[in-house]
């Protein structure tokens, strides 16, 4: 085999690497500074912001369109989770009797292991 | 005529080889990428016992034929999907568990709903947490629990364990727990005080986008998503690195929204107030001080953590009020420490021989 210091392939993988060291570096030292902050925030704003208006003015014009707005699909959602919550809640009692009964019965379904394990001896362990 | 020092032909010859049938299998394994989806994640089998909201609890079947009394409580980071710690067989937290006798249950997040933007840390801490510690009790028919929190799933169980400091808690461990806030440098720096307006965000937004979550989680290393796309393509012809990649990019790139309430606190109170680490934070009106916690306590942290560094970590150990108490470091990084072929060698095994004994 050619030694590492021939091998084109190596040499490739070793100066992906490093150049994905070198400009992380560089770039966590840019963000580092109170500027970067500054700059990222100030983009994050206008943007959080413009989203806002975007929201208000399409709910204004799904009204007009006799179409639902997000908050009323949003309640129509909320109505369908507590729905679903309650189905969900009702499939955990039902676990839950199941449970119980195959424990009162003794019969077998999928009886649990019993919890007598013990750690094993230093010896043992791998 | 000798061929020159470090030049060997017939090595050359083989490499050459070696390099035309890597081309073409690296053309017949990119169209089979494309084409196909990843391998199947989080398939070890489990029984849902509960789902409220973005709250889901999980319970593993038993592997071992004898498992220990203590159940383990496994909390998520609310950032991310709890399959990073079920990837595939072979290579499964929870499976490794399982077969080392263990009774594991998971509380694992989905994405919150917009109606859901308003949960608090004291919906987190106080409501699911001992809800599922409640349903981990009756299913399991133990008083005691033992927690793994990962990363802020940690912080999550730290709170709860200060707040609940008289049980039912027998042990906690901790993988990569940040409790010094303003050693998070860069996360610090892009949520400054003076240019971040968190109530801005969170009140035009509701939820935090998840892709505003991931874009800062990849700020932190901008060049490696280029450099490992061209990993994958070098390696493109080895179906084992290929799987790993797919299983930790699409976990990687899975990342939840999270509630604006509950994001407001945390940029608050945490990362402006640094409360953890001060000593000085509270949940719903209850001080939650961690020199309170005094249960057996494992935090396990990795050494070249890019998210949690070490230094945002290190004072949890001795903070706690516990007596029993290690950390750990161990090569790796945040998520390798926890997930994939090196956690399999170094933390499941120490994990085990730690919480084995403490579980009986």
């Amino acid at each position: 085999m050619a030694d590492k210091g021939n091998d084109p392939a190596a040499i490739w993988q070793t100066m992906i690497g490093e150049m994905e060291k070198g400009f992380n570096s560089f770039a966590n030292q840019a963000m580092a500074s109170p500027e970067f902050s500054k700059a990222m925030n100030q983009v994050g704003g206008v943007t959080a912001g413009a989203q806002k208006q975007l929201g208000e003015l399409m709910e204004k014009y799904l009204l007009a369109m006799n179409l639902p707005s997000r908050a009323q699909m949003v309640g129509m959602s909320e109505r369908l989770q507590s729905i679903e919550g309650q189905l969900n809640e009702i499939k955990a009692m039902l676990h839950q009797v199941h449970h119980n009964s195959l424990a009162t019965d003794g019969s077998a379904g999928a009886p649990r292991p019993p919890r007598t394990r013990r750690p094993p001896s230093e010896g043992e362990q791998k | 005529m000798n061929a020159p020092a470090g030049l060997d032909l017939a090595s050359i010859a083989e490499r050459i080889q070696s390099e035309v049938q890597r081309a073409i299998q690296r053309s017949i394994k990119g169209v089979e990428y494309f084409a196909s989806s990843g391998p199947s994640l989080g398939s070890t089998p489990k029984d849902i016992l509960a789902v409220r909201g973005t709250m889901n609890l999980y319970h593993y079947r038993p592997m071992a034929d004898e498992i220990y009394r203590v159940p383990i409580l496994i909390v998520m980071a609310t950032t991310n999907r709890g399959y990073i710690l079920d990837l595939v067989p072979g290579q499964s937290f929870i499976e490794f568990l399982l077969k080392r006798g263990y009774d594991v249950y998971m509380l694992d997040w989905t994405a919150p709903k917009p109606e859901e933007k308003s949960l608090r840390m004291e919906d987190y801490v106080l409501d699911f947490i001992p809800d599922c510690i409640r349903r981990v009790q009756q299913d399991s028919g133990e008083k005691d629990v033992s927690i793994i929190g990962y990363c802020f799933g940690g912080v999550l169980s730290l709170l709860y364990a200060s707040i609940f400091n008289d049980g039912p808690m027998k042990n906690l461990i901790c993988f990569t727990t940040p409790i010094d806030f303003r050693e998070m440098k860069l996360f610090s720096n892009f949520s400054d005080r003076r240019y971040f307006d968190v109530d801005r965000l969170v009140d035009s937004v509701g939820n935090v986008p998840p892709e505003m979550i991931l874009s800062s989680f990849e700020m932190l290393r901008p060049a490696s998503r280029a450099a490992s796309q061209v990993q994958l393509w070098e390696n493109i012809w080895n179906d084992e690195y290929v799987k790993a990649y797919r299983m930790m990019d699409r976990w990687g790139t899975d990342t939840l929204p999270l509630a604006g309430e509950y994001f407001r606190t945390i940029t608050k109170d945490l990362m402006w107030d640094n409360k953890l680490y001060n000593d000085t934070m509270s949940v719903g009106g209850r001080a939650a001080n961690i020199a309170d916690i005094k249960v057996p306590i494992l935090h396990a942290v990795a050494e070249h953590d890019h998210i949690v560094p070490y230094d945002a970590a290190k004072h949890l150990i001795p903070k706690v009020g516990s007596t029993d108490k290690e950390e750990i470091m161990l090569k790796g990084g945040h998520v390798s420490l926890v997930a994939g072929a090196n956690a399999i060698k170094r933390l499941w095994p120490k994990l085990d021989s730690w919480l084995g004994k403490r579980s009986t």
